[in-house]
């Protein structure tokens, strides 16, 4: 899995931080694995009340709600997050973890009587988007109109700007088809939730969707494509696998350390502090680079080789903290389930064709995924 | 197989009479409050976080670098804590005490 680079190795071991310039600001990315789980957790000196500035660039054109909880700070953060966390760990449920391997099956063995399959829209999107219908309660036909939106709900596209408007109609419609039919689907629960005694605003609600549906998408699409690469270039894999089932679950581990799809989410320092040695100005944003704390040669023997039973693997690739990754079970549950579904059902995969999908800031480009990838299933 | 008495976050003691693996994953298998082994045990998601009951400190043995910079990162951190699915329960820790300090 060479492809996947790591390109930032020399800021790490030299100074620890590496400036990116976006839209006009200095926003230094903390590389070094124990600055970022530092950060991470030290919501008060790097803070995430920053509405529209998750990640590099801002996304104040593409919504117009803060995303919640990931843009606000404790204690109002704890509050939120609990309203919503039993849904997220859900995928935690045997009950639940059957109906997801049940998903996945299906799709495996489909995708095996095909003659060949294109594992980002065809394979990995689907998939992705049918394992959220599950979560989030909706029926699993609700799919058919998330897959359409592409591989991300805001970008990776022309008119983001539109795409942006699409879900926020979308969003609205399901807030109040839910009023009417109340059930208990993501929609219904933000609806009927107490929050300091108050039901949510429409905003705070919107909010909520907005992460939901942008989060965990090209995230879980880049994750599985790759991994599907790798199978393809790494036929021995399968047979590791296969050979003792507990390697699923440090496998998942090891496929998010190494692909980390996330480049980078930031914070904004309220006052003055330093990273690594280095002054951080007060009003400065700062970003967390996940993927090179992922390859930290301090904490990871052969960082930038792919090591199924990697253990311990102390990655980061779910974040870290207060605001660590909500749809972390859900995303762990899609990956394991796949790559068991993966060896009972599949010989081999044989790879056609692949075209990375590569993410380019002012002083990086590293690959997030896959554009498009061509691969036969082989059954067994 | 050892026992292994775990004292949850809320006071109460559960005791496992044959433990098996490791204290994240006897305590999971076990459904007990307080550990989540989201990670299954690779040492990433610190949801297995437990103080050693001091009088079996030295046997459990000190927390390794990769816990420790985990356990850098929690303010409830003590001098015996462990992240569970990094010790695994062995005939010599039959009778084991340990605290689950939780999230």
């Amino acid at each position: 899995m060479s492809d996947h680079q790591d390109p930032f190795r020399e800021s790490r071991t030299h100074s620890g931080l590496q400036l990116v310039h976006c839209d006009g600001e200095a926003i230094p990315l903390v590389l070094r694995l124990q600055d970022v789980r530092k950060a991470a957790n030290d919501w008060k000196t790097f803070s995430s009340d920053h509405p529209f500035k998750v990640i590099l660039h801002s996304e104040e054109n593409v919504r117009s709600v803060r995303q919640l909880p990931i843009e606000i700070d404790p204690p109002e953060h704890t509050e939120y997050r609990k309203l919503v966390e039993p849904l997220f760990r859900k995928p935690n449920e045997v009950a639940y973890q059957a109906k997801i391997a049940s998903l996945v099956n299906q799709m495996v063995a489909d995708a095996i009587k095909s003659d060949t399959v294109e594992a980002v829209n065809e394979f990995a999107l689907p998939l992705q988007s049918r394992a959220l219908t599950h979560l989030l309660g909706m029926p699993e036909s609700e799919a058919d109109i998330w897959i359409g939106w592409g591989l991300h709900v805001f970008h990776h596209s022309d008119n983001s700007e539109a795409k942006g408007a699409a879900l926020d109609r979308y969003v609205e419609l399901q807030f109040s088809r839910a009023e009417k039919e109340p059930g208990d689907d993501f929609f219904s629960i933000l609806n009927n939730a107490d929050f300091r005694g108050r039901k949510l605003s429409f905003e705070e609600k919107a909010g909520f969707a907005s992460v939901t549906f942008a989060g965990g998408r090209d995230t879980i699409i880049s994750t599985v494509s790759s991994i599907i690469v790798y199978l393809g270039k790494h036929p021995e894999a399968l047979e590791f696998l296969r050979a003792d089932e507990t390697r699923f679950s440090t496998a998942t581990e090891e496929f998010v350390r190494y692909v980390s799809p996330l480049t980078a989410i930031s914070r904004t320092c309220p006052v003055a502090t330093t990273v690594a040695d280095s002054p951080i100005e007060a009003g400065t944003r700062v970003a967390l680079c996940w993927p090179s704390a992922n390859r930290d040669e301090r904490a990871f023997r052969d960082p930038d080789e792919v090591v199924l039973d990697r253990k311990p693997n102390p990655h980061v690739g779910f974040g870290f903290g207060p605001h660590n990754c909500l749809g972390a079970p859900h995303a762990r549950l899609i990956i394991r389930s796949l790559l068991k579904s993966l060896c009972d059902q599949v010989q081999c995969i044989k790879l056609l064709a692949a075209k990375p999908l590569m993410e380019t800031e002012s002083s990086y480009t590293r690959q997030v995924g896959y554009e498009s990838v061509q691969v036969r299933f082989i059954g067994k | 197989m050892p026992k292994v008495t775990y004292i949850l976050p809320d006071g109460q003691s559960v005791v496992i009479e044959r433990a098996e693996g490791s204290l994240m994953s006897a305590a999971v298998d076990n459904h007990l409050t307080g550990i989540d082994g989201d990670c299954g045990g690779v040492g990433s998601c610190g949801t297995c976080h437990v103080s050693i009951n001091p009088a079996w400190a030295d046997r459990v043995g000190p927390a390794t670098d990769v816990e420790k910079d985990m356990l850098e990162c929690d303010a409830a951190a003590t001098t015996t804590s462990r992240l569970g699915c990094q010790v695994e329960i062995t005939p010599e820790l039959d009778g084991l005490v340990v605290r689950v300090v939780g999230r």
